[in-house]
């Protein structure tokens, strides 16, 4: 697992160090040998089956339930009755009503279920272990064709894409803004994407709620934030070293915005396609308003670093897709195949590249205001670029 | 509802959707064998073919030790001698011991029972014999036997009455008394917590026939309406007469138009409130608790609480088949459910 092809030149390897290194392996493989062959006088049987099911979802047709489950327990398990409201019913397990643990299945269940009506699923192992799901809310659940599929491309168009290129139209209007109000604007763009990151975390960590324990939701966060943090933060500081001019570093902090937020769509696209697509949410017009109001910020959060310079139309409208489309495939992506586990992934990417993007304007801003003091700016901006989030935050709540 | 959105909390605004929801989509893309391979009795399709109906298949009864089947006309009279104040002796021998149950198909539930059966055997007597039940506690816990009728208080099988209240694992009790008053009663273990030991398989039907007998019928059943709690919530997750759920939806029971039929049915389910029979295209006459020979009620549908039991009397007009049922159809659908097969 630990292969290491370390160079002999630099660093005196020898076979004495290799097998040095080696020696802690081979006795760790002993301990386990140890532990398998005796069970080190502990005893390991549990006293109580552990066993954990999860329905990673469920799709709906006429009469028919079908549930994709997986074995998310440290043992095999058996899947031996399905009670749906109250009434035991009839199933079929595809490929196995046995699982191993993280194998998956398909139950497949003839009910006659009502439109708009609630359902009540239980699932006992033969231990006699009660799994439950419920659906809120029965409909056929819809299946990846065109019409469906124009459905999701439109959530994310309403989410992402048309919300932050309103935003990038402010910028002939801010181009002739004084030079404390463009900074003003950058503070009001850090406000922003701090909101948006300790938001994004905290989605992140309410998703991560939903993750089956065995693919540790809270340490894919840690991997997601810290890594894509360095990964931004090692890039632009190659970019920065090229030697290029300020407004060409300007203009790819703006990128480098849009990356973040875009991905940070990317995350939220996901969570609205896989609540809708099991009916816990209908988008409504007034919902669809909101979300508008609200993304715009984001828009004007990527121009903010390029207000001084001209940005060419072609970067603005690769500024716009990249901050906004990805929405539309997370609500694919969200719609068809919905998974807590990738949508944790996917926002806590967000978070990481937002933070990082916080980073760089807190050091852009500072370059700015190492002349004179304009703390009350920054202040103020950072401020109002949060407020901005909460207010609009008030009409999708 | 809407836990998995944080900054999109939505609102279900109720129908105004962006989607509509689409047509039906064949579920063609899997294989449909319903492979169970550590109970072959784990099939999906039963005896009879009940479409899409609630049901399970039939458990392993050979492995449980009784059938519900055989304990429908089961009844018990044990071993018969005459004292010599010419008054009939009754002797039984009733152990009380630990077994895995298969309630359903796949899932095995660790019971406590009387002689290994769930219910219990149904004692039945003459009112006035002397009964004389050697009781052995051959299970893990304290158990033991109280039943209802007229004995003494140290018969009383209920803790704190002395030996026959509470018999440890390895001991046993005699319990001796006169069989009265006439009528349907029922026996349990009466350790607390009481509701576990019950619930769990210790109980049965407890028949004292008049001096002068009942009316003869062509057929007598006994019924015990009860549930099992696999998981522990307080709360039944299956429920059935004489034990299994869906036996007798599984395996009708076959009766003759014209032929009469006496049902001993009683009820010990725990945690539910009521527990009903319900006849399906017949009427029946009932007595309450057995107790008078005068029918109290002619109807379909009887609710009784727990350790209520009643006669059921009828015979059928018409061949065909007629199912039968908790009316609190919850119970139903999770195993309270028969049917009779009335043969020409």
């Amino acid at each position: 697992m630990t292969e290491q092809t370390p160079s002999t030149k630099n660093n005196g390897f020898t076979l004495r160090t290799f097998a040095l290194f080696l020696l802690p392996i081979i006795l760790l493989a002993g301990v386990i040998a140890l532990f398998l062959n005796t069970g080190g006088g502990l005893n390991l049987e549990s006293p109580v089956p552990i066993e954990e099911l999860t329905v990673e979802r469920y799709r709906l047709e006429r009469d028919v339930f079908e549930l994709q489950v997986r074995n998310t327990g440290p043992q095999e398990l058996t899947i031996a009755q399905v009670i749906i409201n109250d009434s035991i019913m009839p199933f079929e397990v595809t490929p196995d009503a046995t699982l191993p643990r993280l194998g998956k299945a398909y139950i497949t269940i003839k009910y006659s279920w009502t439109g708009g009506e609630a359902y009540a699923v239980r699932i006992f192992t033969s231990n006699s272990v009660p799994i439950d799901l419920e659906i809120p809310v029965a409909f056929v659940t819809p299946q990846p064709d065109s019409k469906t599929f124009w459905g999701f491309t439109l959530i994310g168009l309403y989410v992402g894409v048309i919300p932050i290129f309103l935003g990038i139209f402010w910028l002939p209007a801010l181009r002739n803004l004084g030079k404390r109000w463009m900074l003003f604007l950058m503070a009001v763009t850090a406000g922003l994407l701090l909101f948006l990151g300790f938001d994004t975390i905290a989605e992140a960590f309410e998703q991560a709620a939903e993750v089956p324990g065995v693919f540790q939701g809270i340490g894919l966060i840690g991997i997601g934030v810290v890594s894509t943090f360095l990964i931004l933060d090692a890039v632009s500081k190659r970019q920065a070293q090229t030697g290029r001019d300020e407004a060409s570093k300007r203009l790819s902090l703006a990128f480098t915005i849009a990356i973040g937020i875009g991905i940070h769509n990317l995350g939220e696209g996901l969570a609205i396609g896989a609540a809708y697509s099991i009916g816990e949410i209908s988008l409504g017009t007034f919902l669809v308003v909101g979300f508008i109001i609200q993304n715009i910020t984001e828009g004007l959060g990527i121009i903010a670093p390029v207000l001084r310079d001209r940005p060419t139309l072609k970067a603005l409208a690769l500024m716009g897709l990249i901050g906004g489309a990805p929405a539309i495939i997370g609500a694919w992506i969200g719609g068809y195949a919905p998974s807590p586990t990738l949508a944790v992934l996917f926002l806590s990417i967000g978070a990481g590249a937002i933070f990082q993007v916080v980073y760089e304007i807190a050091k852009l801003i500072q370059r700015d205001t190492t002349k004179e003091s304009m703390s009350g700016t920054v202040f103020s901006g950072v401020l109002v670029g949060m407020m901005m989030l909460w207010v609009t935050g008030l009409l999708i709540k | 509802m809407s836990s998995k959105l944080s900054r999109r909390d939505f609102f279900k605004l109720g129908g105004l959707g962006v989607l509509t929801a689409t047509g039906i989509a064949a579920l063609n893309n899997k294989t449909t064998s319903a492979k169970h391979d550590h109970h072959s009795s784990l099939a999906i399709q039963t005896p009879m073919d009940h479409g899409d109906l609630p049901g399970t298949g039939d458990v392993d009864h050979e492995k449980n030790g009784f059938n519900p089947g055989e304990i429908l006309t089961d009844f018990d009279y044990g071993t018969v001698s005459t004292l010599p104040n010419g008054q009939t002796l009754r002797e039984y021998e009733i152990v009380a011991i630990n077994k895995n149950i298969e309630v359903v198909p796949g899932i095995e539930f660790a019971a406590w029972t009387y002689n290994g059966r769930i219910p219990g055997p149904t004692i039945r007597a003459t009112e006035g014999d002397r009964i004389r039940i050697r009781f052995v506690n051959g299970s893990s816990h304290p158990h033991s036997m109280h039943f209802h009728g007229f004995h003494s208080g140290e018969m009383d099988g209920v803790p704190g009455t002395g030996p026959g209240g509470m018999v440890h694992p390895g001991e046993e009790f005699i319990y001796e008394f006169d069989a009265e008053p006439f009528g349907l009663h029922l026996y349990h273990c009466h350790v607390f917590p009481l509701a576990r030991h019950i619930a769990k398989g210790l109980y049965g039907a407890f028949i004292i026939d008049p001096k002068e007998g009942r009316p003869p019928v062509d057929t007598e059943m006994v019924m015990v309406m009860s549930g099992f709690d696999i998981d522990f919530d307080d709360g039944n997750d299956f429920y059935a007469v004489n034990a299994i759920p869906f036996y007798y939806q599984n395996h009708p029971i076959q009766i003759h138009v014209g032929e009469t039929v006496r049902i001993y049915l009683v009820n010990i389910l725990e945690f539910d409130f009521v527990n009903s029979f319900h006849l399906h295209a017949n009427f029946f006459q009932y007595y309450p608790t057995g107790t008078s020979l005068i029918p109290s009620e002619f109807t379909d549908t009887i609710v009784q609480g727990q350790a209520q039991r009643g006669i059921l009397e009828f015979s059928y007009k018409y061949p065909g088949m007629y199912m039968f049922h908790a009316h609190v159809t919850e119970f139903a659908e999770l195993g309270w459910n028969g049917m009779f097969e009335v043969l020409p």
